[in-house]
C-alpha cells in the first residue's frame, strides 16, 4: 500500500473524514472510513458494487447523517444534516441518478435552489449565465429553454455538472460520471474533471472504469465491503487494483488476466 | 429582414445549434404552436375549444344563455368556487390532492355566520377567524403529510367527514343564518358592480401592461444576445388580447356590469399566477411537484413548500366560503355540500392544471370554472333536473381527464413530458 500525496496537493486536507460509520438497521454499509481530499486533487473512490461508494457520497452530500465518525471541512468539525447545509459549506454532487427535475427545463435546473431574485426571477440573467457554463463544459444542448425530459442520457449528465458549479463549490464528487456517456462525451468529463482540478477545488470521483480513473486521479482510494482497502496511485498495477477491490489476489479476475500471454501484460504495463 | 438582424442572428446564445430550427416572427410563432399541441403540449387549447362547444350548444337550445345578464350572473357564480379551485391548484401542482375543499368552505360561511351575525363580533375580524381556521386546517393536512406521510387523499377525505361535522355543530340547531341584507358584504355577494368606465380601463390596462413587459422582456433579451421572438407577435398576442377583453367587458356592460367579486378573483389568479411563473416559490412548487427528491437534493425545503401549498389552499377554500355566505346571504348547512368540493376540482383539472403533479398554472383555474359553471347554468336555464345535471357535469369531468392523461402519454412519446 502506497500513501502517496499528490504534487499539487498543499496544505490542510479541505475535506476529510475520521472513523465514519453508516448503519441501515443491522447492515454496516460504512464501517470507520478515512478519506483526505486536499484542493487541486482529484481522489478516485473505487470499490465493487455494494462496497458503499454510494452511501459515502450521500453522507458527505447531507442525504445520509453518518452514524458515527466526525467529517472535517477546512479543518473544522462540520456536521451535514442537509442536503443545502452541505451545499453552502461548498460541497456540491452530481448524483448517480443526476436528481434533475424532468419537468423543468435546463436554465431552471440549473438554477433550481439558487434562482437569481426569488421574488421577481430574473430569467435573462439566469439564461445568459446558463450559456456560459455550458459552453465551457462544451456541452452540446440545442436549447436550454427545452425540458429535461427530452435530453439524452450525456446532456443530462452536463446539465447536472453545470448545476453543481454553479456556486463555485471547493469540493465537487462525481458518481459514475462517465457511466452513461458515449465516448467523446467521456473525454469531454474527463477533461472537464481537469479543468476543475486546475480551478483549486478538491474532486471526489467515483467509477467502474479504471481507465477513466487512471487518466485523471491523483490517488486512488479503493472501497470494499463498507471499509478503508488501502490507497493507491494512478501507477500502480491493476492486478494490485483488482486485488484491492476484489479483496482477494486470487480470483475470477486475476485468473483470467493470467491466462493472456505474460509478455503481453507487460508490453501493457510498459505502455503505461 | 434586414442584412443587420441576420448578422446579429448568428450570434445569437441560444440559436447557435445548428440542428435548431429558427422558429422568429408571425408565422414562426405559429408553427411553434401547431408542433407543441401536436406533441401533446396542449395549455389552454382544449378548455377554449369545449368553452366554445358548450355555449354554442346551450346559445341554440336558449338563446337567453348568451344575453348580457346571464352572463354577469356567471361571473358572480364563478368567483366563489373559483377561488376554491385556485386553492385546489396549489396542491394538485405537488401532485397531491385536498378533497375537504367543500367542507372547508362550509365552515368558513358558518364561521361568518356565527361570529358576525350572531356574536356581533367585527365583519373584518369574523372574516380573519375563518381564513385562520382554514389556515390551521391546511397546516395540519401538510403536518400529516410530511411527518406521518399520510397520502392527502385520506387525510383529506377524514377532514371532509371532521369539518363538515364542525359547520354543522357550529350552525347548531336553527341550520342557518341569514346574512342581513343591505350590508356591504351581502351587496359586494350580490349587487356590487364595477362602473363602465372603470372596467374598461382596467381591461385597457391590461393590454399596455402585457405591451410594456413584452417589450422590455425584447429589449433585455437583445441586450443579452438571446433570441427575443419579435415584436410583431408581441403586438399580435396584446391586440387580439385587448380587443377580446374590451368586446367582453363592453357586452357585460350592456347588462348588468363587471362584478366587483369577479375582479377580487381575477386579481387573486393574477397574484397566483405571478406567484407561480416568476417566484422562486412557484419553481419550486413545480420541481416538488415532479421531482421531489430532486427538489431535496437541489436544497429546496420541501416540507415547506407542502405547508405552503395546502395552508393556502385551505385558506382559499375557507375565504371561497366566506363570499358564497355573501353570495347567498345566509350561512346555511347546505353551504359547501354537494357538487362544491368536485367542480372545483374538476375546475382546476378541466383548465389544465395536471392531476400527476409538475404542472398547471393559476389561469386553469379561471378558465376551468367558467366552463364548469357555463355548464351549471345552461342546464339549469335548459330547467333539466339535477340528476342530468350532475351527470352531464360528470361526463364532462370524465372528459378532461382523458384528455389530460392522453396528452402526457403524447408528451412522455415527444419527450416532452
Amino acid at each position: 500500500m502506497s500513501k502517496a500525496t499528490s504534487a499539487t496537493a498543499k496544505g490542510e486536507p479541505i475535506l476529510s473524514l475520521r472513523g465514519v460509520c453508516k448503519n441501515f438497521g443491522a447492515v454496516s454499509a460504512l464501517t470507520d472510513i478515512d478519506l483526505d481530499v486536499y484542493a487541486g486533487e482529484v481522489v478516485a473512490l473505487v470499490g465493487d458494487n455494494g462496497a458503499g461508494k454510494s452511501t459515502l457520497v450521500k453522507a458527505l452530500a447531507g442525504v445520509h447523517q453518518p452514524t458515527s465518525g466526525e467529517i472535517f471541512f477546512e479543518g473544522r468539525p462540520v456536521s451535514l444534516s442537509s442536503p443545502s447545509r452541505a451545499l453552502e459549506l461548498g460541497i456540491a454532487t452530481v448524483f448517480q441518478d443526476l436528481a434533475l427535475c424532468e419537468n423543468l427545463d435546463v436554465v431552471e435546473n440549473i438554477f433550481l435552489g439558487q434562482e437569481i431574485r426569488p421574488l421577481h426571477l430574473d430569467e435573462v440573467e439566469m439564461e445568459v449565465r446558463a450559456w456560459k457554463l455550458l459552453n465551457e463544459l462544451s456541452a452540446r444542448i440545442p436549447s436550454v429553454r427545452d425540458v429535461v425530459a427530452s435530453l439524452s442520457g450525456g446532456q443530462r449528465q452536463t446539465v447536472a455538472i453545470a448545476r453543481s458549479l454553479l456556486l463555485d463549490p471547493k469540493v465537487i464528487m462525481l458518481d459514475e460520471p462517465t457511466a452513461a456517456l458515449g465516448v467523446a462525451q467521456t473525454a469531454e468529463v474527463l477533461n472537464l474533471v481537469e479543468r476543475v482540478r486546475e480551478r483549486g477545488l478538491g474532486v471526489i470521483l467515483i467509477s467502474h472504469n479504471m481507465e477513466d480513473v487512471r487518466a485523471v486521479a491523483d490517488r486512488i482510494a479503493v472501497l470494499r465491503l463498507g471499509r478503508n482497502n488501502g490507497i493507491f496511485t494512478p501507477d500502480a498495477s491493476n492486478e494490485e487494483l483488482v486485488g484491492a477491490i476484489t479483496g482477494a489476489v486470487d480470483n475470477a479476475v486475476t485468473r483470467r488476466a493470467g491466462k493472456r500471454s505474460p509478455v503481453d501484460a507487460a508490453a501493457k504495463e510498459h505502455t503505461r | 429582414m434586414s442584412e443587420n438582424e441576420t448578422a446579429e442572428m448568428t450570434t445569437l446564445l441560444d440559436r447557435s445549434d445548428a440542428r435548431l430550427r429558427d422558429d422568429s416572427g408571425i408565422s414562426g410563432t405559429l408553427r411553434g404552436f401547431f408542433d407543441r399541441v401536436r406533441s401533446g403540449d396542449l395549455g389552454s387549447l382544449p378548455v377554449i375549444v369545449g368553452l366554445i362547444v358548450i355555449w354554442t350548444v346551450f346559445t341554440t337550445l336558449n338563446p337567453l344563455f348568451l344575453s348580457s345578464n346571464n352572463l354577469v350572473n356567471l361571473l358572480f357564480d364563478c368567483s366563489t368556487i373559483g377561488i376554491i379551485a385556485l386553492g385546489i391548484v396549489c396542491v394538485l401542482m405537488l401532485g397531491e390532492i385536498d378533497l375537504s375543499v367543500g367542507s372547508m368552505s362550509g365552515v368558513g360561511s358558518a364561521l361568518i355566520g356565527v361570529l358576525w351575525v350572531n356574536q356581533g363580533v367585527p365583519l373584518p375580524i369574523a372574516i380573519a377567524c375563518a381564513l385562520a381556521a382554514g389556515a390551521t386546517m391546511g397546516a395540519v393536512y401538510a403536518l400529516l403529510r410530511t411527518r406521518l406521510g399520510m397520502p392527502s387523499f385520506v387525510s383529506t377525505l377524514a377532514g371532509l367527514l371532521g369539518l363538515l361535522g364542525l359547520q354543522l355543530y357550529l350552525l347548531g340547531n336553527t341550520g342557518s343564518i341569514n346574512l342581513p341584507y343591505g350590508s356591504a358584504m351581502v351587496r359586494f355577494g350580490q349587487l356590487m358592480i364595477m362602473p363602465d368606465w372603470l372596467s374598461h380601463l382596467v381591461a385597457a390596462l391590461a393590454g399596455l401592461v402585457m405591451l410594456v413587459m413584452g417589450l422590455r422582456r425584447i429589449q433585455q433579451r437583445r441586450a443579452a444576445k438571446l433570441s427575443s421572438g419579435g415584436v410583431a407577435g408581441l403586438l399580435l398576442r396584446v391586440a387580439v388580447i385587448t380587443i377580446g377583453l374590451q368586446g367582453a367587458v363592453y357586452y357585460l356592460n350592456l347588462g348588468r356590469g363587471v362584478p366587483w367579486m369577479f375582479a377580487l378573483f381575477v386579481t387573486l389568479v393574477l397574484i397566483m399566477n405571478y406567484a407561480f411563473l416568476r417566484t422562486q416559490w412557484g419553481r419550486s412548487m413545480r420541481a416538488v411537484g415532479g421531482n421531489a427528491e430532486a427538489a431535496r437534493r437541489a436544497g429546496i425545503g420541501v416540507r415547506k413548500i407542502y405547508f405552503s401549498a395546502f395552508i393556502l389552499c385551505s385558506t382559499l377554500a375557507s375565504l371561497g366560503g366566506v363570499l358564497s355566505a355573501a353570495r347567498l346571504a345566509s350561512a346555511s348547512q347546505q353551504a359547501g355540500t354537494g357538487d362544491v368540493n368536485l367542480n372545483a376540482i374538476a375546475a382546476a383539472v378541466i383548465g389544465g392544471t395536471s392531476l400527476f403533479g409538475g404542472r398547471g398554472s393559476a389561469l386553469s383555474a379561471l378558465l376551468g370554472i367558467i366552463v364548469i359553471q357555463s355548464i351549471a347554468n345552461g342546464l339549469t336555464l335548459l330547467s333539466l333536473s339535477s340528476s342530468l345535471r350532475y351527470m352531464i357535469t360528470g361526463a364532462v369531468l370524465a372528459i378532461a381527464v382523458i384528455v389530460d392523461s392522453l396528452a402526457r402519454q403524447s408528451r412522455q412519446s415527444h419527450g416532452r413530458a
